[in-house]
Parts: C-alpha cells; structure tokens; sequence
C-alpha cells in the first residue's frame, strides 16, 4: 500500500533520516518504536507530507506522492494522522470538530456528517460531549475525539504520532483501548510510541528506528524478545553500557575502577554488583589477560539490564591479537574467584578478532 | 436605556468632581486677598527676569517682547484665548497681542483682566499672505491694485471701523459672489480671532473674511475657505494649498522671507494685557455658572450647530479610517502571509514608516507634500492617513493572532486535507481573531481620539470647533469639558459598535441552535 524508497530528510544541521526502505501492507499494524532523536516522528510527518523530505520517494497505491506535480491535499484526505497535542480545534465544539472536514471536503451533507459524527462519538464513548469546546475535556478525551475526528474522513491509513505522551498516566488507558479496538477492526495503521507492552499487544509489526533509517524490522516476538541486532537489543533490554579503553600495562586501573563506580551509581545499580564488577574486571582484565597480552589496547563493555525477572550483568572484552583462554591461565587464583562470581564466561573468536564475555551471578 | 453602566456613572461623576474642583479653586481665589499680586502699571516694568510675558508664535508681539523685553521669561501660544486665560489664571504675568482683538475680548465677557495703556514695540502691518504658487495670475499685481482702489472708495477704512471699532458683526448685503466665475480664489484663514475671522451662527464671518468675499468678487473668481491653526497655515500657503491668506496675519520678517505680501489692510497696535487686581471676579453660583457656560458654548448663536458638525466630521473620518484600515490591513495580511520576500518587505518598510513617526507629522507630509497637488479635501487625506495607520496596526494585530495560534492547529488542518487557505481561513483566522479582539476594540477608541489631530489640515472635527468655541466665549474649562464629554460617548457608541459585531462572529458566542444548523438530532 506505502512503499518507502530511500526516503531522506536533511535538516541543516542534523539529518533524521538517512535512507529508509520499507513496505506498508494492507492491514499492518506497525509500532514504530526507537530512541529519541531517531527521526520517529519525523518518519511519520514525512508519510503524510507535513514534513517534506529531501530525498526518495514514497508511493502510495502506485502514485508517487513525492512527486511535485503531485495534488498533496487529496493525498493527505486518504492518511489520517493523531497528534500528541491532540490539536482539536478550540473554536470549534466536539461535533463540528468531527464534521468540518466531511462536510467540505467530502462535501457530505450536515446531516450526515452528524450522524457519523455521532455514531464516532459514541464509539469513543464522548457522544453526551458532542457540543462541548475542546478546553472543556481532559487530555484523554481530547485524544479520543481527535481519534474520532480522524475516522471522520474513513482514512486508509492512520497515523499516530505518540498518541498518548501528553497524557496524564490516569488517561493512557483509555487512549490506548481506542486504538486496540480500532487495531482489531484491521485498519492500517503506524504507531509511534514509547509504551512498550502496549507497542506490543497492538501491533503485528515493529520498526526499531536507529541510525536514520529502520534498523530492524519484524514480528513483536523478533523484536522484543529475540532481537537480532545490537542496538536493538540495548534498546529492548533497556541495557545500560559503559565502555572502557585498557591500553596496555601502564593502564590507570584506579581511574577504570571509579568509572565503573561512577556508572553504577549514576545508573541505580546496587553497591555489592557493582563491587562485583570491579572483581570481574580486575580478575579478567587485569589479573589474566594483561600480563598475557602485554600493551595490545582492549576494548571492556559493561552492560546491565534490569528489564526481565532477574538483573542481568555482562562484562565483555574485545580485542585483537592472541587468543587467550582464562580457564587455562597461570594464574589459577584468579580464575577461581572469576568462576565464583560468574554464570559463564565464553569466549569467542572471529579470526584475529576476539571476544571473551562474562556473564556475572546477580547479587542476591 | 436601560441601567447605566458603571463605566457611564463613573463617567459622570468624574465631570462632576472636575467642576466642583474648578468651582471651589475659582471661589478660593477671589476670596484671597493676594497679597504677592504683582501690580503692573508699565510695560518697562516687564523687562525683568520676575515676570513672564506670552504671546502668539510668530507675531509681530513675539518680535516686540524678543526685543523690548529681554530680561522677562517668555512663553508660547498657538491661541490667544488661552493667552488671555494664562493671565487670568496668573500662569503668566503679561500677554501681548493686536489691541483691538484685546479689547474685544473684555467687552465679551473676559474678566479679570485689563490692558496696558502704553503700546509694546512699533505698530505693525496687517496683510493678506500670497502663496507663491498660486495658479492666479499676477496674484500680487491684481490684491494690490484691489486694495488701492479700495483705499481710494475709503471702503477699508469704513470696513475697519465697522468691524473692529464700532464692533458691527453684520456682513454687508451688497458683495457678491461672482456669477460666472473663471477662476477660484481658496482663502486660508483661521477662524479664531474675533473680530478678523471667526465664527457667527456656524458662519465664518469678520473684516478679513469680508474682505476676502470683496477679492473674489472683483477678481470674478469663486471663493472657498479653509480653516488652519496658525502652525499650519503658512505652508498651507507655500505648497498652494491656499491662494492667499487673510487671517490677521502679521508682516513679519521671517514670513517675508518665505513669501510675500499684499499692501497692508490695517495696522495693528500691539498692547499688554495684565492681570485687573483691582477687580475680583463676580461670584456666582455653581449651577448658575455652568447654566451661563453651557449657553454660551453650545447655544448662543446656535454653536451646537458647529459642534454637531465637528461631531460628524471625526465620526466621518472615524468610521470610514477603521473600516478601509480594517480591510487594507487585513488584504496585505493575507496577501503577504506567504507572498514574496521583496513584497514583505515593502510592507514591513511601509509599516514601519507609518507606525515610526508621529501622526501629525505624518498627516502634514500628506496634506502638504505628498497629495499637495491632488484635488482631494483635507478629510480624505485624513482618512488616508488614518487608513494607513490603522492599516499596519491591524496588520500587526493580525500578525500576533495568528502567531498565538498553535501551530497544532495548522498541522490538524493541513493533515485532515485541507489546503493552505482553507485553513487559515477556517482553522487559524477564527481563533487569531479571538486573540487579537480585544486589542482591536482599544485600537478603535485610540483612532477616535488620535483623529483630533486633523484641524492641522484645515478639517473642522471635534477638537478644531472646540478651538473655535473657545475663541469667542473667552472661556477654557467649559468647552473643553464639554469636548472630553463628547469624545467619551463617541468612543462609548464606537465600541459598543464593535462589540456587538465582534460577538455576533464570536463561534463560541453562538447558540445550539446555530450550532446545528440544518441537523435534526433523533436524541
């Protein structure tokens, strides 16, 4: 139905989108879901035209809308878009809010722009509100309405730029069961959202944005439990990384030491984990794999993840040059109190590339 | 009527706590025995730095007190009404002026005050003013060659002692219009000083307007007045406005270097009024003193005549400036919202012209410069001006609507499928309008008091008949009260006006009926 291609919005100084590729069905249901700054809503403003983007092309139902010559209104009749902000019209009441654009662009009668009007209404369940002013509704109500409003115009597709943000956290349900319903009725429609658990009970599809453009793409199950890529992942798993440079013997162990400590502070993570981390790496990176590896610079991630049933900690080594297994290292003490502190430790290898990752036990 | 407003109560309680003021400080002064009244016997006695002398910009009197009266502080006058009030009022010791106009004043009713026997300074030539650009030929020949023959007939001799000594306020019969006149003679004069040019049963009238209808007649030209402040009426002559001026005017050597002059028509004596410490002012009740005043401003001989006049005038002026103000703002607005750089910037100049420098300026720079030679009146250059001004007011009033608009609204609109157009006219221009309303309202009643400048291009609205009431009732406090009153309910009707229109377009004003117009609900 919308085809993607190589679509690209350049700002002067930041570019949102670098190149996005992708194919919206009939019927999909897509979270669009990602970090800040990663050009969500832009990509959703950039659908419907309100953004113009820079480069690419996007077709919807074989015409190409980008096209300049291209009736942008009429386009725009066809692609329904929900606001954060609602932005219901304040001069207006509730009825003729739902009423304004069938009337005169569809050029519907009064009478039946009412009554559809009103049958919306009462499917939001705000029909008693019909001749209320926007300012007399809470937020969840205004976002019902303007959901109401967009149906008015029996879109093809809806677009939902965060629908429930602005909201009160005593409201988001509401909203939220709107959508559900309209999901289950098979409208297309593409979410952004930042609620997770709701991202996936309606949708079929996810897009993880990243790095200007959709970084994954696939089924909820892909990407909330099996997420095949490393940003992904992180961004799933909530994972909280800190990165370490050993550049060789003469490295500043202490200053490493409080990094780490830094880390886990800033990041609410226990004291006795995080002296468990420090364990690890000294056993690991210092004990081990330095007097072996003399001044080859490594690379140590830290990652920790407070998402699933029990907290999870990994600290890996990266690096390259000679493959070094800890299990067999001279230096046995150390290896014991590594095994004592972690539920595994792999090790890994691509060619002169090598991974060691160790998965620390939780602190009780 | 139905209940009166708090605004129209405290409306009047506020004129009635000036005239009691007026009335108490009144009394209060006659009672003082003023001991530090400062008795003036001669006009030497003035060259001193303890009194202050005024006199009328640009006169022959100005002239005299620069030279006799070095030493005294000077202050002035565009108004010898208010001159002779000063002295009255003791805000300034002396005030020099034309003997006669002096004179004319005390026996019509100016009290308090009396004139210096001894004269200041040499007597001086009264003439009528020539424009240098007047388009009858040989202008200065033919007056001149008029007024000779005049002085050979004795006919201005005659007409000075009727009008200036005997007092006679009676236009003679026998001059008559010119009945098929080849030319036009338009006369600048002022209106204001009794018995030369002023007003008489809403009829300008006096020995310069007599002798202007006698010019005409001779020259077999029609005639029309036009009435100036004195700021104004000089370059009123040298752009052309005016072929000629005849309004007492002073020959003087800096106007002599501007223009030049008929043969003299009289001469005139200028003298010192002081204030009379002899007499105190008779005491009057309250409500007898306001009856004598409101006869004198509005009724005697029919002046609400002139004030209703005036009142039409800067309702004219008024409604016709808000109206083409209202929509050449609002055109330019939508014209230049999405229009070319260059255009927006035009306008964005324009604006900043209009709105940079003082109106009255900006009405002069019209009258006299830009429409000098357009055969428009005063009045629709004012409304011009007037236009223009509330033009670029509206224009920024709609500039900061709709920048308060949320440009959410925009975004909704755009994104249901309407145009650019469609929603700024239906979304954005609704809702602009009800942030811009109230400023629009106080814009209103700021025109209608800003149009009192007009009298500067010789249109007689509200303030300018004030001027002229004031110049023969010898009187401040009344007819300038009675002016603030008038400019009140104008301003009053004005914004009622508008209030009734802005509601009738207010959407959230409107009924449930309006609202669903053509519907037939079933619940």
């Amino acid at each position: 139905m919308i085809e993607l291609q190589h679509l690209k919005k350049e700002y002067p100084n930041v570019t949102p989108l670098q190149d996005v590729n992708a194919v919206i069905r009939e019927g999909d249901v897509i979270s669009v879901i990602g970090p800040s700054g990663t050009g969500k809503s832009t990509l959703l403003r950039c659908i419907n035209l309100l953004e113009k983007p820079t480069g690419g092309k996007i077709i919807l139902d074989g015409e190409e809308i980008t096209a300049p010559d291209c009736d942008v209104t009429r386009v725009r009749q066809k692609m329904g878009m929900v606001f954060q902000s609602f932005n219901l019209f304040g001069h207006l009441t509730i009825i003729e809010n739902i009423m304004l654009a069938p009337v005169k662009l569809l050029h519907k009668s009064r009478q039946e722009a009412f009554e559809r009007g009103m049958e919306l209404l009462r499917m939001v369940g705000l029909a008693e509100k019909y001749l209320n002013y926007p300012d007399q509704l809470s937020g969840g109500q205004k976002q019902r309405v303007a959901i109401a409003r967009t149906l008015a115009m029996d879109p093809e597709i809806i677009l939902f730029d965060e629908p429930t943000s602005a909201l009160d956290p005593t409201m988001v349900g509401e909203v939220q069961a709107v959508i559900k319903d309209l999901a289950d009725t098979g409208k297309t429609m593409m979410i952004v959202t930042h609620e997770m658990k709701f991202a996936r009970s309606v949708c079929n599809r996810v897009f993880y944005m990243d790095q200007g453009g959709i970084y994954e793409d696939g089924t909820p199950e892909q990407i909330f439990e099996h997420p095949q890529r490393e940003r992904t992942r992180q961004f799933i798993f909530r994972l909280k990384t800190l990165e370490l440079q050993v550049t060789g013997r003469e490295f500043d162990f202490i200053g490493s030491t409080s990094e780490i400590e830094k880390y886990c502070y800033r990041n609410q993570i226990s004291v006795l984990t995080a002296k468990r981390i420090v364990s690890v790496f000294e056993e690991l990176v210092a004990q081990i794999l330095l007097p072996e590896l003399g001044d080859t610079p490594m690379q140590v991630i830290v990652e920790h993840s407070e998402e699933g049933a029990m907290p999870e900690t990994t600290l890996t080594v990266d690096y390259t040059g000679k493959a070094v297994d800890p299990a067999t290292s001279e230096n046995q003490l150390a290896w014991k109190i590594l095994r004592s502190q972690c539920k595994s430790v792999e090790r890994t290898q691509e060619g002169e590339q090598q991974i060691i990752r160790a998965k620390l036990n939780p602190v009780a | 009527m139905g209940k009166l407003s708090w605004k129209q109560i405290a409306l009047i309680l506020m004129v009635l706590g000036l005239c009691t003021l007026r009335f108490v400080f009144k009394n209060a002064d006659a009672e003082d025995t003023q001991p530090d009244a400062k008795d003036i016997t001669s006009v030497a006695q003035l060259n001193s730095e303890e009194y202050t002398v005024g006199f009328i910009t640009g006169t022959a009197a100005m002239y005299a007190v620069e030279e006799e009266l070095p030493e005294a502080h000077q202050k002035n006058y565009d108004d010898p009404v208010m001159g002779y009030l000063s002295v009255q009022e003791r805000k300034i010791d002396a005030f020099s002026y034309d003997r006669k106009q002096m004179e004319l004043a005390i026996r019509n009713g100016q009290e308090g005050v009396r004139i210096l026997e001894e004269n200041l300074g040499a007597n001086t030539d009264i003439a009528a003013g020539l424009s240098p650009v007047s388009e009858i030929p040989n202008l200065e020949e033919q007056i001149n060659r008029f007024i000779d023959e005049l002085n050979e007939q004795g006919i201005l001799d005659e007409m000075y002692d009727r009008w200036v000594m005997q007092g006679d306020e009676e236009m003679p019969e026998d001059v008559r219009a010119a009945e098929n006149p080849e030319l036009k003679l338009t006369v600048g004069t002022s209106g204001t000083v009794a018995p030369y040019s002023y007003y008489k049963d809403g009829e300008l009238t006096g020995f310069d307007i007599e002798f202007s209808r006698r010019f005409a007649s001779w020259l077999n030209a029609d005639l029309e007045f036009k009435v100036y402040t004195y700021d104004a009426i000089v370059p009123a002559a040298l752009t052309g406005d005016v072929d000629i001026i005849c309004a007492n005017l002073n020959v003087t050597e800096e106007r002599l270097e501007a223009m030049s002059f008929s043969k003299p028509l009289y001469i005139q004596e200028n003298a010192v009024m002081v204030l009379d410490t002899g007499t105190g002012t008779e005491n009057q009740g309250f409500l007898a003193s306001v009856r004598e005043s409101f006869e004198k401003t509005f009724i005697r001989e029919d002046r609400y005549q002139l004030f209703l006049k005036g009142i039409g005038m800067t309702m004219f002026i008024t409604v016709l400036s808000i109206l083409s103000g209202t929509a050449v703002g609002f055109l330019t607005y939508v014209g230049c919202r999405r229009g070319n750089p260059i255009a927006n910037r035009f306008v964005g100049l324009t604006i900043w012209l209009v709105q940079g420098m003082p109106l009255v300026v900006l009405l002069m720079i019209l009258y006299y410069i830009v429409f000098a030679n357009a055969p428009i009146g005063g009045a629709w250059v004012a409304i011009i001006a007037f236009t223009l001004t509330f033009g670029a007011t509206m224009y920024r009033m709609l500039e900061m609507g709709v920048n308060a608009v949320d440009n959410g609204q925009t975004e909704a609109s755009l994104a249901l499928g309407f145009s650019e157009r469609e929603t700024f006219f239906t979304v954005i221009l609704p809702q602009a309008a009800e942030h811009f309303m109230p400023t629009y309202k106080g814009e209103v009643t700021a025109l209608i008091k800003a149009t009192a400048v007009v009298g500067y291009i010789a249109v007689q609205d509200l303030t300018k008949v004030g001027d002229i009431v004031r110049s023969r009732t010898y009187e401040a406090f009344f007819p300038l009260i009675a002016v603030a009153v008038i400019y009140f309910i104008l301003a009053g009707i004005l914004n009622a006006i508008v209030n009734r229109a802005v509601s009738s377009v207010n959407p959230k004003a409107r009924k449930k009926e309006q609202i669903l117009k053509g519907i037939s609900c079933h619940d």
